[in-house]
């Protein structure tokens, strides 16, 4: 006998102009699994589970849910199939109490009044029946990341979801509270729901997922094999395509002179300390790698050494000589920023390669003459670097909003380096771009701190921090609170610093 | 400041009075910015409102009339604003501004087409009932209630209905929810545009009324800019009322306290100049100083698909 799978997906396709996001793909999910579907960004995934959610309609195929044939055309319809989403940006209400955002579109009435009593009650009810430890009658923005996620979570439970898509439900978290997360995804298994896990992230896959099935530029390249069997450069070679280099590095071999020296930074805003008493330095040829759970500071400290924001005090020496002025003098006096969010401080989007590869260094005599833009020693330049940093386009007169994000981050990567920083302040530099331009990324940080060059690394990937770092440090709660050389700690342990539950200094527990 | 202390009733009175239309018109605003709709176009929504009041009055002769053409004249304007800004996803700065240009236009040109002036309508039949009987026997209470229209008691019905269909209701509730994050609600499968439209629809219905009042309750004429920025005030009123209609009343008296002040210190030997200028002080102040830590609804000017 064969159990009633509990989604069946058959020759679904979806055209967006100029590209196939979802080419002929069958996906089964059984009932009661952890199904990993996995693929780089771009690779259909979201395209796929929006489909099965309702957001977005197919051009052809069919959807059978718990064996009969059913007709999604929007999230309403899904939900009332028992499917239940959890967005990778949490679709909540932040000023809102758990109960109201979950009971939202369902909510129990007594006459032509909400009853707020039976709401309460009933998501109290469900948060306790899977241990969520979370006030039904709390305000959603009162909760730290990883319990949002759960309310997003009872959302889908209270509107009865059988099957569970979980949109890279880790890409916010911390070590610690992934783990929460997959003893609360075993427990929705154990209750026989079945759940779809959405990532690119190979170990999780493996460590959580029943099944995989893996996407690969719109198609199935891997349907439904046991997570079990699988080890991780297998699956990196279903999903790239090609092999890739997940682990190597290599760390710095001459380490010089202080090349950047912070201390004494101390940054208010609105009468709230942000920044206090941050001291942190960067020597010739390595990197400095800051992790962190996001709004520790690390916005205003990459503010701060980049000449954006004016501290309350700081004493800030570049090479032993005191660095102040604004953006541009930091730019000239060497030193580079890779920003953190590339569509806000990165790019001009709307403007093309070759203007956003020059941004910020147009006056320099090689682009700009008596005040005019040499437009043929730009384009040649522009040209030039597409080709080096390998910026996936027909042309740099191409809008840089028509580039994929991976793309996009390449341009940002091409103006900086190019420059030739001494100090290279890399922010996220990696976020939301696939395993081929990560490698490209990588590869090319390494290359700059070979030649001598210092770089601060500030990002939330611990992966990224623990992989690239040659020293790697924790900020929390605007501190720098423990340091260490590299490939010391293991993630368990920078996890702990992160949310402030362990001290420098202490012994560790484990 | 004898002169206020003396008069200190007929004061209370005539602020409660003056500041009837602006609750009505603010708890409008209300609707519409937690449906996630800016309501800048208060102003061209009271305006048509005091227009087609006069219109109703003036073609029926009934008052009761007159309030329903006006409270629909105000709605019609706040279906353009939701088709512009929610249909269409224009600007909602825009929008609320181009209609209050076409308001003043519209009005004056009609008043031209249908009585052959344009500064100012024929008088009609206006709202004569005030508030008498038991009623103003109260001590303090009552001498202060025995100036007030009937409207007074639509004004208190409306704060109360509204707070109770905002905050207590299903449809509050998803009202409030769209206007904090349209994403969110659609992805819930709530009809966000239809709620959207009932937000700013509502707020046309209450800011017409408003304006109603103004032409059938206060005089019993529609004269060109008749409502002469009160639909701004209203506006400010609604941001420094938290988009609550239980906060909107007491920062409307605050305004028609200034308002009522002005009128009455002109006796008091400060220059006119100056005391005329209060309302407009106390509403830079709040402007300036209230409204700096109100938290609007995190949705207003997103759709649900951007």
């Amino acid at each position: 006998m064969t159990p009633i799978n509990a989604v069946e997906m058959r020759g679904m396709v979806k055209d967006y102009p100029l590209v196939r996001a979802v080419d002929n793909v069958d996906f089964t999910v059984e009932q009661g699994e952890i199904h990993s579907l996995l693929g780089e960004n771009g690779a259909g995934k979201s395209t796929l589970m929006n489909i099965l959610y309702g957001m977005t309609r197919p051009d052809s195929g069919e959807i059978y849910l718990a064996g009969q044939p059913v007709q999604i055309r929007r999230p309403a319809d899904s939900i009332a199939l028992g499917v239940g989403m959890v967005h990778q940006h949490f679709m909540l209400t932040p000023v809102m109490t758990v109960t109201e955002n979950v009971i939202i579109g369902n909510e129990p009435t007594r006459g032509i009044f909400t009853d707020y009593k039976k709401a309460n009650a009933e998501v109290q009810e469900l948060i306790d029946k899977y241990g969520f430890h979370i006030s039904a009658k709390a305000t959603v923005e009162s909760l730290s990341v990883g319990q949002q996620q759960r309310v997003e979570i009872l959302k889908a439970l209270y509107r009865k979801a059988n099957v569970l898509i979980l949109d890279e439900p880790t890409a916010v978290l911390t070590p610690q509270e992934v783990k929460e997360l997959f003893v609360v995804m075993r427990e929705l298994k154990a209750a026989g729901k079945s759940i779809i896990l959405i990532t690119h992230k190979l170990r999780e896959t493996i460590e959580v997922a029943d099944r995989v099935s893996v996407l690969r530029g719109g198609k199935m390249v891997t349907s439904g094999v046991f997570a079990k069997d699988c080890d991780a450069s297998q699956l990196a070679l279903m999903m790239v395509g090609r092999r890739v280099d997940l682990y190597s590095t290599r760390r710095s071999q001459v380490v010089g002179e202080t090349a950047l020296e912070v201390s004494n930074l101390n940054l208010s805003r609105r009468g709230v300390p942000i920044l206090k008493n941050l001291s942190l330095h960067v020597k010739k040829g390595e990197i400095f790698g800051i992790a962190g759970i996001e709004g520790n500071g690390q916005t205003e400290l990459i503010e701060v050494l980049t000449g954006l924001t004016k501290p309350d005090s700081v004493t800030l020496k570049k090479d032993g000589e005191p660095l102040t002025g604004k953006p541009a003098d930091f730019l000239s006096n060497g030193v580079g920023h890779i920003p953190e969010d590339r569509l806000t401080r990165g790019l001009v989007v709307p403007m093309s390669i070759e203007d956003n590869v020059i941004l910020g260094y147009h006056k320099r005599p090689a682009f700009s003459r008596r005040g005019l833009r040499r437009t043929k020693a730009i384009r040649t330049y522009a040209a030039d670097k597409v080709k080096e940093f390998d910026v996936r386009t027909p042309n740099a007169k191409n809008l840089c909003s028509s580039l994929s994000g991976g793309n996009q981050q390449k341009v940002v990567i091409a103006r900086v380096f190019s420059q030739n920083p001494d100090v290279l302040i890399a922010a996220q530099p990696t976020r939301g771009v696939d395993v081929s331009a990560q490698e490209f990324i990588y590869s090319k940080l390494l290359d700059l701190r070979d030649m001598g060059k210092a770089i601060i690394l500030i990002s939330a990937d611990l992966d990224e921090v623990r992989r690239l770092s040659d020293r790697v440090s924790v900020i929390y709660d605007g501190q720098i609170v423990a340091e260490s050389k590299a490939d010391v700690w293991d993630e368990m342990e920078i996890g702990l610093y992160m949310t402030g539950s362990k001290q420098a200094g202490e012994e560790t527990s484990e | 400041m004898e002169v206020v202390i003396q008069n200190i009733i007929p004061i209370l009175a005539t602020a409660i009075y003056m500041s009837t239309p602006l609750i009505i018109a603010a708890i409008g605003g209300a609707f519409s910015v937690r449906s996630g709709v800016m309501a800048l176009g208060l102003e061209s929504m009271m305006m048509m409102g005091a227009f087609g009041a006069v219109v109703g009055a003036y073609f029926t002769g009934s008052v009761v009339l007159g309030f329903l053409v006006g409270t629909l004249g105000g709605m019609l304007f706040g279906f353009f604003h939701a088709v512009l800004s929610v249909t269409y996803k224009v600007n909602q700065v825009i929008s609320g501004i181009g209609l209050n240009l076409l308001a003043l236009a519209a009005t004056t040109l009609s008043m031209q087409l249908v009585w052959g002036n344009r500064g100012m309508s024929p008088l009609v039949n206006s709202l004569t009932t005030n508030i008498g009987g038991f009623i103003t026997q109260i001590p303090v209470i009552g001498p202060i209630l025995a100036g007030q229209s009937i409207n007074f008691f639509v004004m208190v019905l409306v704060v109360i209905v509204s707070w109770t269909v905002l905050f207590r209701t299903r449809y509050g509730l998803r009202l409030r929810m769209v206007g904090e994050n349209p994403k969110a609600a659609n992805s819930i499968g709530l009809r966000v545009h239809a709620l959207k439209y009932s937000g700013v629809l509502i707020c046309g219905a209450l800011a017409g009324y408003g304006g109603a009042w103004l032409s059938l309750d206060q005089l019993n004429v529609f004269v060109r800019d008749m409502t002469a920025g009160r639909g701004f005030i209203a506006v400010a009123i609604n941001i420094l009322g938290r988009y609550n209609p239980s906060w909107i009343v007491p920062c409307a008296l605050l305004f028609g306290f200034a308002d009522v002040m002005q009128i009455y210190l002109q006796n008091a030997g400060i220059p006119s100049q100056l005391i005329q200028m209060l309302p407009f002080v106390v509403t830079l102040f709040v402007l300036a100083f209230g409204v700096r830590h109100i938290r609007a609804p995190a949705g207003v000017g997103l759709h649900e698909d951007s």
